[in-house]
């Protein structure tokens, strides 16, 4: 075990020691500060609510969203406020912070990169020749390599997290008393704002390690790292178009895309009716073992020749 | 007898329908430098690699230190270092921090030993620079150093002094030398450089065809063998007199080819042979000394290099 730990250490110590890495690092944090800039310049950017239209301002608002989807739930959230009384804060970093989980692609982007690389790189180098002629077995080496890139996503959550409420803090400032509200089910519910950010990102996340995996098992079985990194990010991004097209063929709902999107049961915005959350899971570990077990398989057993 | 470094079983390797090696048996002896030569295409590569697992083999086994490279991987390729084909390195770290990471990949390698080894190969001044800014030759020591971390019993050196330049190769064959006389390794080194080989290698297994064809002993320098051969240019009307003079002073034969006397000879008699002729007035245009190297043996073996 204490090898395993060593090997993953190497990982980093690899990963890190190259300049690239940082740049990814760095591109993260121009992101969540170009959002930050764009989000506090924007026209509907509101600061803070006067306390003697804050009501008329969230049924203008409301009227706003209707005309294009009348059944948005931010309408009934207005209404809801409106009822209850309930002025709203504006954003803060709270806010700033749920709503920048749209950047979790960026960051799937960045481990993307990373996953296809770390085992094609070693090819590319040739270090792979000293790498596996060492008394640990290759399985340990792609397990290791694994946990690094899901190290290296963690990593840069917390740098994206970090610096979201860094910079959230000093341009929007820190208020509100920790709670949201959020519609399940057809009904508005007051919830807290770490169970709205855990959820926001943990669905997305899933799909960040999906499709780092993908990239991991093409680098490893393939060991080309821009035929990793490239059919990764496209399937990432084709993924939803795909779903759309495929949504009334009867084995849409085995296709690893349709599942991807957990939010879907969130937002009860379904593009396959007939999905459950238990289906969709179970696809999708089903879809995540069979390409960590490819790639493993064709790593250990496939020779290391020359060029 | 103790027992071998190393021993290749019925080794082959089947790609396709193709054996690109075909069946090697030998045994690496400790304290033996033994050379892998053969033409490009012979499969010293394909064995080497076999050799350290990174190819499977198709049928046969590499016993190192007795344990089968197939069936307990870990504890045989504990004993080896190895540098396969070009010493390739993370060039975006420095040269400590490759043997840093090479280090923990084998428990009980201090921090010690590191700069012991890199003592050994004469980086100490250079070792903290990235090695993207090394030479070919301080890659090669570096990557000497990796292979000797863990001081290993065998070490395999695949072309080890491809790219060097003659100084280089000199300080590589002493560091050879020294490891297997010194510290009792198993060298195995592999090249298609004739002349090289034989200035560092005890055995020289020659490999044709992913067959060993010869395995032959190198002789040591000092024996008193005949390893010249002089090649006289003189007048077909001098021959007979010259030959006679040979025969009867120093007791070789000399064959006549044109205007051209050869004769096998040791190297300290060469000046006492043109002395004799010369005063036998035997008219003498040229002297030629050829060594009679390996390269002769081994293209008398080999014959046409022909890569099936």
């Amino acid at each position: 075990m204490s090898n395993f730990f060593q090997l993953v250490r190497n990982e980093q110590t690899k990963l890190y020691s190259q300049l690239a890495t940082w740049i990814m690092l760095g591109i993260l944090i121009v992101v969540v500060l170009g959002f930050a800039i764009i989000m506090r310049t924007a026209d509907s950017f509101i600061g803070e609510y006067n306390d003697a239209t804050w009501k008329q301002e969230l049924q203008e608002q409301s009227a706003d969203i209707a005309e294009y989807d009348p059944t948005a739930p931010e309408i009934m959230i207005n209404n809801y406020r409106i009822e209850n009384d309930m002025k709203p804060e504006g954003t803060t970093a709270w806010e700033f912070l749920y709503q920048g989980n749209f950047m979790t692609s960026v960051l799937s982007l960045l481990t993307i990169i990373v996953a296809g690389g770390i085992i094609a790189n070693e090819y590319r180098w040739g270090t792979i020749k000293l790498l596996l002629i060492r008394p640990a077995t290759r399985t340990k080496i792609f397990f290791a390599k694994y946990a690094s890139v899901l190290l290296f996503a963690l990593t840069a959550l917390i740098v994206l997290f970090v610096f979201s409420w860094l910079f959230g803090m000093l341009f929007f400032g820190l208020g509100g008393d920790g709670t949201t509200l959020q519609v399940q089910d057809g009904e508005v519910v007051e919830i807290s704002i770490w169970t709205r950010i855990a959820q926001d990102y943990g669905l997305q996340l899933v799909k960040l390690v999906v499709w780092a995996t993908f990239a991991f098992m093409i680098s490893a079985a393939l060991r080309n790292g821009a035929l990793a990194i490239g059919t990764a990010i496209f399937l990432m991004f084709v993924g939803s178009s795909v779903t759309m097209f495929i949504s009334d063929k009867p084995f849409a709902k085995y296709v690893l895309f349709s599942n991807l999107d957990l939010t879907q049961f969130t937002t009860g915005y379904k593009i396959i009716e007939d999905l459950t959350l238990t289906f969709s899971v179970v696809t999708i570990t089903v879809y995540y073992l069979i390409f960590l077990i490819i790639g493993w398989v064709l790593f250990t057993k496939r020779d290391v020749a020359g060029h | 007898m103790t027992e071998p470094a190393m021993q290749l079983i019925g080794l082959k390797k089947q790609i396709g329908s193709k054996l690109i090696v075909k069946g090697l048996d030998f045994d690496i002896q400790p304290g033996e430098v033994f050379g892998f030569l053969g033409p490009n295409g012979a499969g010293k590569t394909t064995t080497i690699r076999m050799m350290v697992g990174l190819i499977r083999i198709s049928e046969g086994d590499v016993r190192i230190q007795g344990k089968s490279i197939k069936t307990d991987y870990k504890e045989a390729i504990r004993h080896v270092g190895a540098i396969v084909e070009n010493p390739e390195l993370y060039g975006f770290m420095s040269g400590y921090k490759n043997l840093l990471v090479f280090s923990r990949m084998i428990p009980g390698i201090s921090k010690e030993r590191i700069d012991e080894v890199v003592k050994l190969v004469g980086l100490e001044k250079r070792i903290h620079q990235k090695v993207k800014r090394y030479s070919l030759g301080m890659r090669q020591r570096l990557g000497i150093a990796q292979a000797l971390l863990h001081n290993p019993s065998i070490l395999i050196l695949d072309e080890p002094t491809n790219g060097l330049d003659p100084s280089g190769i000199r300080e590589i064959r002493q560091y050879i030398r020294r490891l297997a006389e010194q510290e009792n390794v198993a060298v195995i080194v592999s090249s298609h450089l004739l002349s090289e080989m034989e200035l560092m290698c005890d055995r020289i297994g020659i490999l044709k065809n992913g067959e060993l064809i010869s395995i032959q002993q190198i002789q040591n320098a000092e024996e008193d063998t005949p390893s010249e051969v002089v090649q006289i240019n003189c007048p077909a009307a001098h021959h007979e007199k010259a030959q006679r003079l040979l025969q009867e002073e120093f007791g070789v034969t000399a064959m006549a080819s044109g205007e051209k006397l050869t004769f096998p000879i040791t190297r300290e008699e060469i000046p006492s042979i043109i002395k004799a002729l010369a005063l036998a007035d035997v008219e003498m245009y040229g002297v030629a000394v050829e060594r009679k190297t390996l390269e002769d043996k081994f293209l008398h073996v080999i014959g046409e290099n022909v890569i099936e």
